[in-house]
């Protein structure tokens, strides 16, 4: 999921000029996860602004919990159909969910004008109600077969390859004594698999042209094709 | 000179370390760099000298500038680089220059990360690793760079490494030793180290690599900065032991002290060693007292 955090509504309403209807879209799945847009905080957001003065035409949180803001077709078709009316009168439309369901919306509009809610941090695991935790930097070229499953690029903070640098002190990471060292929870998990050979031997360099920005992906029942700076990669799920 | 040339000889290796300036050299040719006064202290003492990058990612004068300075003054410097300020490409051109401009021996380290420095927000790079950084510097000797492209001409420097013994648990620290010396590792230095028994734990394993290190020590001038140390230093403990012998020493007596407690350490150790690294913090002017204290006869001065 993509973790969000609202950014602190005096930033917000700064965004809207004086006189601009607003339309807050909220989303029911990460955003929901995160209480950063899910329909309650959608609705007191509406509120919120009012009370600042922000004319808000209308609200939503599409679909029902677990769907995602960023399924443009599902977005598009409640905008259009069920909030018709509103959106008609919306000068701009204030967006509680990641950058991609910002976008979403740009899209669901054709090209309206959009603020965002929220700061997009990360993409991550609902551990608990409470936890969300990063373990995965989306870097396109997944490493972690030889380290346990746990990644190296996103738990060491230098995202070191070859194991850990110098800096651990009492298992804990020289840039935060509260975060455990990646390297060692890495080495004390393969320790524990019995498959400290994994470590061995050299870990070439990233292919940092796999973490080019914009990639896309497409995909069918049969075969995907991820398109980056390095080139496309189609890959069968079938055979 | 590379340092290969002493080590094959099997000289007992003495470096010592200096950190450029904050700010520029000025033009003015009479004008001498604190990096250059420094040296000037350890002249006669020891064979090279350490030039850091950015350490603890500060920002100051790159390591190079200040390395070519030394070694136009007749000092051997050793070139530290880093991967947290440069990618592959800045790393290997810098590797490329460092040779050009006379640098014959480089420390090839990960660097402390951004956040630990007066830049904060600044991305850190890591592009590469320490162990991808030497075996890249390795292949640029070898005459391509690490896309597979010929060099016209290439570099020939010694390239060293760093490992901290006392990491925990220093089999995964040796683990990464192991990559660094297939990787083209040519020499080591050791983080700063004060326990005796640290000491003995890596050695027992580290010298089956069979790749000269230099033992790494930090000169502790007061309880005061042993107690910092082992609050803010990452990967570096100070034992009570020292702490508690440098705070009995009255203040004026602590230069001697350190000396002595160092030159100790030093001369238990140094049989198990090819060499001693002598970080003096400052003070540079006790480093011939260490070394008389270790009884290591010091090289011939270098330079004037
Ligand atoms: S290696 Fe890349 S894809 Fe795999 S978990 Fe880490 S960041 Fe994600
Ligand atoms: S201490 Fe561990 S997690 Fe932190 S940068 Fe070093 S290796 Fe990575």
């Amino acid at each position: 999921m993509h973790a969000t955090i609202q950014k602190p509504i005096e930033e917000i309403v700064n965004y809207i000029k004086p006189g601009e209807k607003v339309f807050v879209v909220g989303c029911n799945n990460c955003a929901w996860k995160c209480h950063s847009g899910g329909e309650e905080e959608t609705t007191a957001m509406a509120e919120r602004l009012n009370r600042r003065g922000v004319e808000v035409v209308g609200s939503t949180t599409p679909g029902q919990r677990g769907m995602s803001l960023c399924k443009l077709d599902h977005t598009r078709k409640v905008l259009r159909e069920d909030y018709a009316e509103q959106i008609k009168k919306a000068d701009s439309f204030l967006v509680l969910g990641c950058g991609q369901g910002v976008h979403t919306v740009i899209d669901a509009t054709d090209g309206a004008m959009v603020h965002p809610g929220c700061d997009t941090i990360f993409g991550g695991e609902t551990v608990s109600d409470t936890d969300i935790n990063e373990y995965c930097s989306l870097c396109g070229e997944c490493v972690i077969e030889f380290t346990g499953g746990l990644c190296p690029m996103t738990l060491c903070a230098k995202s070191l390859l070859n194991g850990p640098c110098g800096g651990a002190e009492n298992g804990k990471c020289e840039v935060d004594s509260e975060r455990d060292c990646g390297w060692i929870l890495i080495y004390e998990r393969l320790k524990q698999l019995g498959r400290l050979d994994l470590l061995e031997g050299y870990r070439e360099p990233k292919n940092h042209a796999k973490w080019s920005r914009p990639r896309t992906l497409k995909v069918s029942p049969h075969e995907a094709t991820f398109c980056s700076q390095a080139g496309k990669r189609t890959v069968s799920n079938q055979d | 000179m590379k340092l290969k040339e002493l080590f094959d000889r099997g000289e007992f290796v003495i470096s010592s370390e200096v950190g450029p300036v904050k700010g520029a050299i000025p033009r003015d040719p009479d004008f001498v760099p604190p990096c250059q006064q420094e040296a000037q202290h350890l002249n006669g003492s020891v064979h090279a000298i350490n030039v850091t990058d950015n350490q603890s990612a500060v920002m100051k004068l790159g390591s190079l500038a200040a390395s070519v300075r030394l070694k136009a003054k007749g000092y051997e410097p050793i070139y530290q680089i880093t991967c947290r300020d440069r990618n592959r490409i800045a790393l290997q051109s810098e590797i490329l220059t460092a040779y050009s401009l006379g640098i014959d021996n480089m420390l090839l380290l990960t660097g402390d990360h951004t956040n630990l420095g007066d830049h904060k927000e600044a991305k850190p790079v890591f592009d590469l690793d320490s162990v991808q950084l030497v075996r890249i510097a390795a292949e640029l000797q070898e005459g391509r760079d690490m896309a597979g492209n010929p060099l016209m001409f290439q570099p020939d420097m010694f390239i060293g490494a760093v490992v901290n013994p006392n990491f925990q648990p220093l089999d995964l620290q040796l683990i990464k030793m192991h990559k660094k010396v297939d990787a083209g590792a040519q020499f080591f230095q050791t983080q700063a180290v004060y326990d005796d028994r640290v000491v003995d734990e890596f050695i027992a394993k580290a010298e089956a690599f069979g790749r000269p290190i230099q033992l790494g020590v930090v000169v502790l001038k007061s309880p005061q900065m042993g107690a910092y140390m082992n609050r803010n230093v990452s990967g570096i403990s100070v034992p009570q032991a020292w702490i508690e012998e440098i705070g009995a020493a009255a203040k004026g007596d602590r230069k001697k002290k350190a000396a002595e407690m160092t030159g100790r350490f030093i001369k238990k150790h140094k049989s198990k060693f090819q060499g001693v690294h002598i970080m003096p913090l400052g003070w540079t002017d006790i480093v011939p007292d260490i070394l008389a204290h270790a009884e290591i006869a010091p090289p011939r001065p270098s330079a004037g």
